[in-house]
């Protein structure tokens, strides 16, 4: 099981050391990542199904 | 036939009031409390049993897991007595409710899930994308992984409903198949007897093994989040 102890032998750069599927802290953000992506584009979508007549205008 | 088959699913109730709530209450009858540092022969095997099953349980786990002693000791033995029963002729199983395995269900799980975000909480969302996973499929694992929680607390309460009531249901079956067939060929009849006879054993050991399976589960949850 990862942990902080074996997050220390992976040695990321760049973008890779906060979104990667190896340490804890690169999982919880790819997580987050996609479901704040998904909360996103649901927000959207749902927001401009309420609104069509401010859109034809 | 077939309104008697469902008949004995139905909540039950007593010149108009319902005594579900008395049914659901009655299995605790049969766990009288120790008042004794000795006590008689039946709480002694009770006592004993109990302490079994509840050194194999919590063995897993960590000194947070084992406050949950109490509650899992008692969500066995209330769903093992209760499904036992359940056995009886005529009797009413509440756990073929689906309603009540889910108030049961539910909020277990959800004690489990909010206890692992609450004291854990890298850990429990790093567990929503297992380690090693390339990264075009990050995002579909993830969904995948979520969903998979949401569906637990429904794979529980839906698994001991559809047990119990599948059990029910072939022995009633067979029951009035045994008797339909006494007049036609006693022979015939007398095969169908030991198959229902098979199958009531069978339901006793169903009726144990689902309430051992409902807990070790809520058990491996917990686990999983502490």
């Amino acid at each position: 099981m990862a942990g902080p102890e074996t997050d220390a032998q992976f040695h990321f750069t760049g973008i890779r050391k906060y979104f990667n599927s190896y340490t804890l802290t690169g999982r919880m953000n790819c997580v987050l990542a996609t479901r704040g992506g998904i909360a996103l584009l649901l927000y959207f979508k749902l927001g401009s199904k309420k609104t069509p007549a401010v859109k034809a205008t | 036939m077939n309104e008697n088959l469902f008949a004995s699913f139905a909540a039950p109730s007593m010149m108009g009031l319902p005594i579900v709530v008395l049914i659901v209450m009655f299995p605790s009858v049969l766990f009288p409390t120790p008042s004794r540092l000795i006590n008689n022969r039946l709480i002694s095997i009770q006592q004993w049993l109990i302490q079994l099953t509840s050194k194999q349980m919590l063995a897993i786990h960590n000194q947070k897991g084992r406050t949950w002693a109490l509650m899992l000791m008692s969500l066995i033995l209330f769903i093992g007595s209760t499904n036992l029963l359940g056995l009886l002729p005529h009797s009413f199983t509440p756990t073929t409710q689906l309603s009540m395995n889910l108030g049961m269900a539910i909020p277990l799980w959800a004690g489990t899930v909010i206890t692992g975000f609450r004291y854990k909480t890298k850990v429990s969302l790093a567990h929503f994308l297992p380690q090693g996973t390339p990264l075009p499929l990050i995002p579909m694992l993830v969904v995948i992984e979520t969903i998979s929680l949401l569906i637990q607390p429904m794979a529980l309460a839906v698994r001991l409903t559809a047990n119990i009531t599948a059990g029910h249901l072939l022995i009633h079956l067979i029951g009035g198949a045994t008797l339909a067939l006494i007049n036609i060929s006693v022979t015939t009849a007398f095969i169908t007897f030991i198959i229902l006879i098979l199958l009531t054993i069978l339901e006793f050991a169903v009726a144990l093994i689902q309430a051992y399976v409902f807990t070790l589960l809520v058990s491996l949850y917990l686990h999983d989040n502490t």
